[in-house]
């Protein structure tokens, strides 16, 4: 913990990046009940308002609904879906990666090979091909599909990680004691490998922020009601000359998140290497 | 010998790779929700007309038939007929939009290959000082952005702030991409800074780990000058692992062309894939990301090749698989 804190100290682009997660998440938790709009109504008086006139702090769109209501209620949808992305696609890497790993031999090369086949087709196309084609994704679809687009590349780095441990001592030790393959894997290997794994599922979540914003910005993501930040850029293209704000404010808010994301895995990723 | 013997398997393994993605592709759309027959005559087909048609597509047909049907047709350069757009044969629009396509990815590499590996390269040789910070924060700043999202920025900096170039980048009907080429360069900047923060780190990396080695420190500490032992020396080295990044990047490129083709209204592979997808049509689809997958395949297998072939250690030797 006190190397970590001396690390920050010297890191301020980390510091910046984890203060702006922080306002998000905070953002997402307790902003809703703190506005003053909903994220459907509509202002019929007062559509396509300047920021800043009529009590709309960020303007509001061609059907007079506040932006930035959109947009902290747009933080609740994002922050979860990508989290959980992160965590299952990790998840699903380590079984898959470790086993291929433990057992070597055949079990290994089909599983390289089934994943450089997998690989062949880049994840943004594939989860937009098979959310498109099951339409009206939600929440559960939005998450598995995107988690299984990641996990050739989640299960690679669990695959790294358990064979530079596989040789040591202390996995000999518990073969030797006859433990199970299972605990092993999981009890004696996974603790040792937890460096680059939390590196992976913090890269994974910066990952999965961009994908799901491209995910809704093509019409595949979460549908409406659901205010979805890669939505209201879509939406309001047509109308970018007319009112810059509808657009602009829903793409920063997605840039600042996802800098936030990587300054902050950047900084776990040289931690992990330095401990080491 | 070896260089035969790595190039026939990579050569194997591309064709299986397309075979089981072909598969995979015609597998999912199979899935999609909706009858192909109701989608082609509407609500108000009677059930005789609905069967008359399935029966002549060949839809009552086993899996495998219509897969192998279908795979054969594709082989003979047959990709059937769109669904959505009746009677037009989607020959007579694919490559049109495919070559819009590789000329914006072709403008994206002329901008962001030289860009990146100048930077790249800067950032190693200043590592640690602030050049090399600032090139570090931008890079990982931008790569991170979706494609999308530096598009908007860009628009909002070069469309509407400076009105320098079209918001949008549709070619006016009667005319070519070659009489409109201003169109392309928001889009191929959008791509360029995504792809700039990955390849410039990678080139910074590489340039750092070859600072460090060994011949480097003895050339300058030979006393010869510090330029020429970075141009002479050091950047061979340093470019192959850039190279292959790039290459293998490819399919990385073009499925970013997707998303900034949507933003621009680009008419390209990118924007006529999601069409696709929108308007259920079929074979437009399982068409289109088989090209995607096949671009990336034999890029690939391109940058394999090359890597070998530049290699001499590896061209000699084969000892490095």
């Amino acid at each position: 913990m006190k190397t970590i804190l001396l690390h920050l100290k010297n890191n301020p682009l980390a510091i910046l990046g984890i203060m702006i997660l922080f306002l998000w998440i905070f953002a997402a938790l307790f902003g809703p009940a703190l506005l003053s709009y909903n994220y459907t109504e509509m202002d019929m008086e007062h559509q396509m308002t300047t920021p800043g006139e009529y009590g709309h702090l960020l303007g509001t769109d061609a059907l007079g609904r506040d932006v930035f209501a959109r947009i902290i209620y747009g933080s609740r949808s994002i922050l979860t879906v990508a989290l959980m992305t992160s965590l299952v696609s990790s998840i699903v890497g380590i079984l898959i990666g470790f086993t291929a790993g433990y057992f070597g031999s055949l079990v290994d090369t089909f599983f390289l090979r089934a994943m450089d086949i997998l690989m062949a087709i880049p994840p943004l196309v594939l989860s937009m091909v098979v959310l498109g084609i099951l339409g009206d994704s939600s929440f559960l679809s939005l998450t598995l599909i995107v988690s299984i687009a990641f996990t050739p590349a989640t299960a690679r780095v669990a695959r790294g990680a358990l064979l530079s441990c596989k040789g040591s001592e202390y996995v000999d030790a518990a073969r030797i004691r006859g433990e199970s393959h299972f605990i092993i894997m999981f009890v004696e290997i996974l603790p040792n490998t937890i460096g680059p794994i939390i590196v992976e599922i913090t890269a994974r979540f910066a990952y999965s922020i961009m994908m799901i914003a491209s995910l809704g910005f093509l019409g595949v993501g979460l549908q409406p009601p659901t205010p979805d930040w890669g939505m209201m850029v879509i939406e309001n293209k047509s109308i970018i000359r007319a009112a810059s704000w509808t657009v602009l404010y829903p793409s920063l808010a997605i840039a600042s998140l996802v800098i936030a994301v990587s300054l902050f895995s950047d900084f776990v990723s040289k931690v992990m290497i330095h401990e080491k | 010998m070896n260089l035969f013997k790595r190039f026939s398997q990579r050569l194997g393994f591309m064709i299986l790779t397309l075979v089981v993605m072909s598969f995979l592709i015609f597998l999912l759309v199979e899935i999609m929700p909706g009858d192909v027959a109701q989608t082609v005559l509407g609500q108000s087909a009677t059930p005789e007309s609905l069967a008359a048609l399935r029966e002549s597509m060949g839809l009552n047909d086993p899996l495998m038939v219509r897969y192998g049907h279908w795979a054969g047709k594709f082989i003979r350069g047959d990709l059937g007929e769109s669904l959505y757009m009746r009677g037009i044969q989607i020959n007579t629009i694919f490559w049109r939009k495919v070559g819009h396509s590789i000329i914006l990815a072709l403008t994206a590499l002329i901008f962001y290959v030289p860009l990146s590996l100048f930077f790249g390269v800067f950032a190693g040789v200043k590592a640690g000082k602030l050049p090399d910070s600032i090139i570090s924060f931008f890079g990982l700043a931008t790569m991170a952005l979706p494609e999308f999202v530096s598009g908007i920025i860009l628009i909002t900096l070069f469309a509407i702030k400076i009105p320098l170039l079209p918001i949008t980048s549709i070619i006016p009907i009667g005319e070519t991409l070659w009489e409109n080429l201003n169109i392309l360069i928001l889009p191929a900047l959008s791509i360029t800074l995504v792809m700039f923060g990955y390849v410039s780190r990678m080139q910074r990396s590489s340039m750092l780990t070859v600072m460090n080695s060994d011949y480097i420190r003895a050339a300058i500490l030979k006393g010869m000058p510090r330029g020429y032992v970075i141009f002479r020396h050091a950047l061979k080295n340093a470019l192959l692992p850039t190279i292959t990044i790039i290459g293998m990047n490819m399919g990385w490129l073009f499925g970013g062309l997707i998303v900034v083709e949507t933003l621009f209204g680009f008419p390209g592979l990118g924007s006529l894939t999601l069409s696709a997808i929108k308007t259920r049509d079929v074979p437009l689809l399982e068409a289109s990301v088989l090209f995607i997958t096949f671009i990336f395949v034999v890029s690939t297998f391109i940058t394999d090749m090359m890597y070998l072939f530049l290699n001499p250690r590896i061209r000699f030797k084969g000892s490095d698989s």
